[in-house]
């Protein structure tokens, strides 16, 4: 029912053309999702392409879905008993909703970050390692590599090299949230999803961190959800406006912070509701 | 006075009330037991009371004072004591005179108006003895094989007799104990070839060659034994009690000989720690009035050591299923309900249900299985200590699963989302997360399981106490381990020794002192599960921000 806005500036040699990708450019593809909390609707037949290499953000007012549909990328919503899902969301071409799709490996490919750091009550270097550990990486040089490449790239290295072994606990929040980023991409997957990671931090750890999501899509495809349109109009290439389940406008960051298309978008940017 | 009642300090008052009241009972329980347990060990005076009764008969009551009390005078009028006229009460005293081969009773009551002196004579002696009890009286001569000797000579013959009787115990334990069990062993071992039909020329006649050379080995340590306690008998000891008579005691009987009246403060604190050692190290002697505990205490670790082994892993699997495995259903909560009313069954039901089951059913089981050469003496199919850590284990299992679940549920979901969100399948979270963070809930239900098991002696009477156990569940010979032993229990002991024993009255402070024993020995236990909970949280402990 609700269509995606094509948007094509033509002068612009980075903006895609999020309605007609070609197959390599999308990350994952979603398709007509429906999603259900008991009798309760709360995705309502989404359909979009996430590009590859690029920050994607949901925004929206709280309850509209925007977390939800993150949770669905990396089957997350599996843990809650009442959820149902129709529809498909294709990684590879293919339905991670589809029965025989191991979710731990999923899960490997598509990583995620928490509002809240929630590093384990253990050493710096586990907590790290702990995705490698899982999948049956012992050797000690692999480890060893793995989180100084890791921690460098959430920008964490200098300040924790000389305590890998103490406690994790002992971190600030915004080292703590890095940490669970470098955590996240030590496994190396394709997709981060990050769940309004800055929530819960000052706004100097939020600063570092935005950095940090700049430099994370020279590798990964990231798809952030932020109830911060500052941040979103800072960070994101595309962004997403949800509302009360539907996917109301979809477009290029710039496009949809200067001159959305709908009414709502608007009525929500220039802070008439949420 | 409202606005007094709304500043809410008569709540503070109130909850402030009710923890000191419960802070002076455990002081004052603490205070009781062990000022009366403790005051066993200490090396008391010892009086010479003169006493001249009514008719005028005059005697001599050597002893130490027990107790005193005043009783009304209409009692002793009864009595046909005449007193003073005007006196309404009385006091006397509880004197404890020992000897009792010579008197029936150890201890006798003497009115203070028929005393007519109290003196305390240095040369008083106290002998405690392996049977008959305390003598109390003076040193006449001492006979050192068979030649008189000075008196001086005492402390060296003293320390003389322990050295044999050292070397006597470690022969009847240790070494003839061995052989007896290897015998017993062979026995069995020919009646099972028997049983199996197996039984062919050639190993009978190995295993009959066995049994001789240890026959004779037997023979040779029993003659060794005999010339001990021969050596040992030639050492006499001639005393004179408080009527007069003169008791020869052989030094073989001896335990110790101290003069009290002549101990100063520091000897007699040296004297009290040497009682409070024997008591922890030494057997019991005299139907468990006497002697020491250590059996008990030895049966109480190891019995709460194995239930603890027990109950955690089945526990901590239970309160697993129930948390992370269980749907959220009524068949769930109704599962849940019954194990928190397990907590409510009384003990003793617990331990009809072990004698019943494990003793008779699984017990009877083994033995039919395992060990048919030994019926129909049963091994397993009788009470015993592996019994006993069992229906324990069943008895505290739900205050495992209940602290255990309490815990699972505390840790944030965060951490499985953590997890999970790096690939770990639900086990591998359950193992490498949130059993770690579960582990000082899971901690402070092992504590509770043991404060429990420890105090709980009703069902232990029905699958594996007994009131005195031959051999310890622990020793030297193979398998080291003995499961199937009965054994003897702290609680056990102190009922036992209280109230089941033929001296009653010389027991009493023997029954506070095992009383605070089993304090000590629970407050132990749990300090160490504690100390090892407070280190696992501090290692798991969330920070908040």
């Amino acid at each position: 029912m609700i269509s995606v806005t094509p948007k094509v500036l033509a002068s612009d040699p980075e903006q895609l053309d999020l309605n007609n990708l070609s197959p390599e450019q999308v990350a994952l593809g979603i398709n007509n999702l429906n999603l259900y909390y008991g009798d309760k609707q709360a995705l309502k037949n989404i359909t979009m392409s996430i590009p590859k290499g690029q920050v994607t953000a949901f925004i929206g007012p709280s309850g509209c879905g925007k977390s939800t549909l993150l949770r669905c990328i990396n089957r997350m919503n599996d843990l809650v008993d009442s959820c149902r899902i129709e529809g498909e969301i294709n990684l590879h071409g293919e339905n991670i909703y589809n029965k025989h799709v191991d979710v731990a490996a999923l899960r490997r490919q598509v990583g995620m970050v928490f509002q809240r750091p929630n590093p384990f009550p253990k050493s710096i270097y586990e907590n790290v390692v702990y995705g490698l550990r899982i999948t049956g990486v012992n050797n000690r040089r692999v480890l060893d590599d793995a989180v100084e490449k890791s921690l460098r790239s959430a920008a964490l290295w200098d300040e924790v090299k000389d305590r890998l072994h103490e406690s994790a606990l002992g971190l600030s929040g915004g080292q703590q949230q890095r940490l669970v980023i470098a955590r996240a991409i030590a496994i190396e997957p394709e997709v981060l999803l990050l769940d309004e990671p800055t929530s819960a931090l000052d706004p100097i750890s939020t600063l570092t961190i935005e950095e940090l999501i700049n430099d994370l899509k020279k590798q990964f495809t990231v798809v952030i959800v932020t109830h911060n349109m500052q941040q979103a109009a800072r960070v994101s290439d595309q962004t997403a406006f949800m509302y009360m389940g539907d996917l109301i406008e979809y477009s290029d960051t710039n496009t949809l912070f200067t001159a959305p298309l709908k009414k709502k978008t608007e009525d929500y940017i220039t802070g008439r509701y949420g | 006075m409202k606005t007094w009642f709304k500043s809410g300090s008569p709540w503070v008052w109130l909850s402030a009330g009710g923890v000191s009241i419960s802070l002076i009972s455990v002081l004052g329980l603490l205070w009781l037991i062990a000022s009366r347990g403790l005051s066993y060990f200490w090396p008391s005076d010892i009086y010479q009371f003169d006493m001249q009764d009514q008719a005028g008969n005059k005697s001599t009551v050597i002893g130490e004072i027990y107790d005193r009390e005043f009783i009304p005078a209409e009692q002793l009028a009864h009595a046909d004591i005449t007193l003073a006229p005007g006196t309404t009460t009385v006091e006397r005293l509880l004197v404890k005179t020992g000897n009792r081969e010579l008197v029936s009773l150890d201890f006798r009551w003497l009115l203070v108006p028929q005393i007519t002196e109290t003196t305390t004579p240095e040369e008083l002696v106290v002998i405690e003895r392996r049977t008959n009890g305390n003598f109390y009286g003076f040193i006449e001569e001492l006979i050192l094989d068979g030649q008189l000797v000075p008196q001086s000579k005492l402390p060296e013959l003293v320390s003389r007799v322990e050295h044999f009787q050292e070397q006597i115990d470690a022969l009847q334990k240790v070494d003839i104990g061995a052989i007896n069990y290897q015998l017993e062993r062979l026995r069995l071992k020919e009646r099972k070839h028997n049983l199996d039909k197996t039984l062919t020329a050639e190993v009978k006649a190995d295993i009959h060659g066995q049994m001789a050379t240890l026959k004779s080995e037997y023979q040779q340590l029993e003659s060794k034994l005999l010339a001990l306690r021969e050596e040992i008998a030639r050492d006499q000891l001639k005393v004179r009690a408080m009527d007069g008579q003169v008791v020869t005691i052989n030094f073989e009987d001896i335990l110790k000989v101290t003069f009290n009246n002549q101990l100063g403060l520091w000897d007699k604190t040296g004297v009290f720690f040497s009682q409070v050692a024997a008591f922890v190290v030494d057997e019991p002697r005299e139907a468990n009035t006497e002697g020491g505990v250590f059996p008990a205490i030895f049966g109480t670790v190891l019995m709460v050591l194995l239930m603890t082994v027990i109950v955690s892993p089945f526990g901590v699997v239970a309160a697993i299923y129930l948390h992370e495995y269980a749907g959220n259903n009524a068949l769930t909560k109704i599962l849940r309900i019954a194990v928190i009313n397990l907590a409510g069954v009384p003990s003793i039901v617990y331990g009809v249900f072990g004698l019943g089951f494990f003793v008779y059913m699984v017990g009877g089981s083994l033995d039919q299985l395992f060990y048919p050469e030994n019926l129909p003496s049963p091994t397993f199919g009788t009470p015993g200590v592996l019994w006993s850590a069992i229906t324990l284990a069943i008895l505290t299992l739900p205050v495992v699963i209940v602290s255990t679940e309490e815990g699972l549920s505390r840790i944030p979901a965060a951490m499985r989302h953590g997890s999970l969100a790096l690939g770990a399948t639900k086990v591998e979270t359950l193992w490498r997360i949130i059993l770690p963070i579960a582990s000082p809930a899971i901690m402070t239900g092992i504590i509770l399981a043991i404060a429990r098991a420890a105090g709980e002696v009703a069902p232990l009477m029905l699958v594996g106490v007994v009131k005195m156990a031959p051999n310890l569940p622990l020793d030297g010979n193979f398998p080291f381990l003995h499961l199937d032993r009965k054994f003897m229990h702290l609680g056990f002991h102190i009922y036992d020794v209280g109230f089941q024993s033929p001296n009653v009255e010389a027991a009493r402070p023997l029954v506070y002192a095992t009383a605070l024993l089993l304090v000590t020995i629970i407050v132990a236990l749990n300090m160490t599960a504690v100390s090892i909970r407070n280190r696992l949280r501090e290692k798991y402990r969330m920070l908040e921000h």
